[in-house]
């Protein structure tokens, strides 16, 4: 690891591939233009020319693709034509990726992904292809230099937490990747029909459904009630191969997470850059008693859109082991004091509004409109459950806040993790005496704000209090 | 509750706000403007500029010989050797506790026309944002800069 060396030869396989297809994105048009030219002999030619300049690069590439570690920092060298140095110390290394996709698995590797806190939603340093061997030599490298504790840790007991193969089930039946699934099966349908114009896969579909259904209600209900299935059973497709096989094991301060039927995902969250946990309890899940376990963390973990999670779905009651083995510093109970009931007439209008102008709206200009009027029933229902299911609970030095939007969301947060607090009233609360509690968290660029509206004055004076408790506490222990 | 921040800001700060809101309603009174244009070209109806001219005055006369008062009156600030606490908002009270600790740069920013009024804005970062303390006296601002800065210069391993 302290001498430089290369990537595995299978990575010149994936550097090939990666050029060209980003060749293939940028030229595509290009190309299309000289198929449609009609001779294409000349393409024969050309080729087998540009494959051997590929493969050449490649092979370039992997030549002068070197890594080492050097004076508690990570060292990378590539570049062909521009040579390029990047140098990572430790300290700011944030997570730890190992991932297999198809090719490395076809050849027993691995690929390592290195993320640093700065932006952006590609990993600051790649390993196409790596042993695991070697990778998991230098996991423990990274890991030890960024913290010299790690070492003195005893409770090295495997903590270890598994996904049901029930709780899978529950997740991708309840998992809400429907609404992704349909606008994607819209946009390919429509793609399809703008590349095959001769085809008009609009109208032959609908020519085979009229075929099925009379008259045209039933047509489009059959239509909708197909393309629901079909989403459904994508959606659970897509959660069970990206959420099988989910393991999360805690070693000494980190916690691996490892995922994926097809392509195998792996990371590593330390678990002093976690800012605050969420404990989610979806719509649809509450009944089974399952909740779904969130992070707050410094940089986001894994990729993009996937949001933080930690822990897909947990049963309830497993809860509190879960958290005080996982993560201690934030295992609180989650009974939490309620608001007072002056703050139930806002929950119950900000729901109640919307749904009456879209019924108003829907009265005006559509027949049976008036019918739109029974959205009020579910959305006064949804205020009565925000209301009731708001609020907070201070420990000596964490922080819970309650609040629903669908789902319940519980949010734990310790004192020393908050940025800044802060406390607001429009108008309608000062008439009222009830205050916002705003705490702002240190996450990506922007900063993470929770929020709990509708707070007694007593109760938030009384939360500030406590947070400036904290900090005279804080500048005591370092001088 | 606890007790309220006492510092205002600079009283100059309200002439400021005035010019400002004066360049913004110039450039506002072009979309009247332009639309008044369409309404020659291709005969739009002409009711919605009255509507857009109307608008556009009323929020010219508010922001500029209302609003900045009020901004000022609400505005207010305190520096402590812990915490940095402000409270401002008409419509919206908000009050922001932040702790010196968390405090990672702070900056002072001047745009032309704050210079020409000699003000300058206090700007606070933490991990999670930044927090602005707008309008300040030139020398009140670099001051209370560099007492934040030297402040805020604590070991803090959290973050």
């Amino acid at each position: 690891m302290y001498e430089p060396q290369r990537l595995h030869p299978v990575a010149i396989i994936s550097f090939f591939i990666h050029n060209l297809y980003n060749l293939v994105q940028a030229a595509l048009p290009l190309f299309l233009v000289f198929l449609a030219g009609g001779n294409h002999k000349w393409l024969l030619a050309v080729l087998p020319f540009l494959l051997i300049i590929f493969i050449a690069y490649g092979v370039l590439y992997w030549l002068r693709y070197v890594f080492y570690v050097h004076e508690q920092e990570l060292r990378l060298e590539f570049g062909v034509l521009v040579r390029k140095k990047r140098y990572i110390p430790f300290e700011r290394i944030q997570t730890v990726q190992i991932s297999a996709g198809v090719l490395q698995r076809m050849f027993g590797l691995v690929k390592v992904e290195v993320e640093t806190a700065g932006g952006g939603t590609k990993a600051e340093f790649v390993l196409a292809a790596l042993s695991r061997e070697k990778a998991e030599e230098l996991r423990r490298i990274l890991q030890t230099g960024q913290k010299v504790l790690n070492h003195t840790d005893e409770e090295n007991t495997a903590i270890e937490y598994t996904l049901s193969t029930r709780a899978l089930l529950l997740l991708a039946t309840t998992s809400n990747g429907i609404g992704v699934v349909i606008s994607a099966m819209l946009v390919f349908f429509s793609q399809l029909d703008d590349i095959f114009t001769n085809l008009h896969i609009w109208n032959k579909m609908i020519d085979y459904a009229e075929s099925l259904a009379v008259g045209k209600v039933s047509l489009i209900i059959s239509a909708v009630i197909l393309l629901l299935l079909v989403a459904w059973l994508l959606s659970l497709l897509g959660t069970i191969i990206k959420y099988g096989n989910f393991h999360l094991t805690r070693e000494g301060q980190s916690i691996k997470i490892s995922h994926g039927l097809l392509e195998k995902q792996q990371l590593t969250i330390p678990i002093k850059r976690i800012q605050a946990v969420k404990v989610v309890e979806g719509l649809l899940r509450q009944p089974f008693g399952m909740v779904s376990i969130q992070v707050v963390s410094i940089s986001n973990i894994g990729k993009k859109g996937e949001g933080n999670v930690l822990f897909p779905l947990l049963p309830k009651d497993q809860l509190m082991r879960f958290l005080k083995e996982t993560v201690p510093e934030f295992a609180m109970p989650l009974q939490v004091q309620g608001l007072p009931t002056r703050s139930r007439p806002r929950y119950l209008w900000i729901n109640i509004i919307p749904a009456l102008l879209i019924a108003i709206g829907c009265t005006i200009f559509l027949p049976w409109g008036y019918l739109s009027f029974l959205l009020l029933l579910p959305a006064g229902w949804l205020g009565i459950c925000q209301y009731r299911d708001a609020g907070w609970k201070m420990e000596e030095n964490k922080l819970l806040l309650r609040s629903r939007v669908i789902g319940r969301i519980s949010t734990i947060l310790p004192r020393r993790r908050i940025q800044s607090l802060d406390i607001s009233r429009n108008f309608f609360q000062e008439r009222r005496g009830l205050t916002t509690l705003g705490v702002a968290l240190a996450s990506g660029t922007l900063g993470t704000n929770i929020m709990l509206r509708g707070m007694d004055e007593e109760a938030s004076s009384l939360i500030l209090h406590w947070f400036k408790l904290g900090i005279m506490r804080h500048k005591t222990k370092i001088y | 509750m606890r007790e309220d921040p006492k510092q205002c800001i600079d009283i100059k700060a309200v002439h400021y706000w005035r010019w400002t809101a004066i360049i913004k309603s110039i450039f506002l009174l072009l979309i009247p403007g332009a639309y008044y244009f369409t309404v020659h070209l291709w005969q739009w109806p002409f009711w919605i500029a009255v509507v857009l001219v109307v608008l556009t005055l009323a929020d010219a006369v508010f922001s500029i010989f209302f609003k900045p008062d009020i901004i000022w009156k609400t505005w207010r600030y305190e520096v402590s050797e812990q915490e940095i606490d402000l409270l401002h908002g008409v419509f919206i009270k908000t009050r922001t506790l932040i702790p010196m600790v968390r405090v990672q740069h702070v900056d002072t920013e001047q745009g032309p026309l704050l210079r020409h009024f000699g003000l300058s804005t206090v700007s606070i970062s933490t991990a999670a944002g930044n927090h602005e303390i707008p309008a300040l006296a030139d020398e009140v601002a670099a001051v209370l800069r560099d007492r934040i800065s030297e402040l805020a210069r604590v070991v803090d391993e959290d973050v």
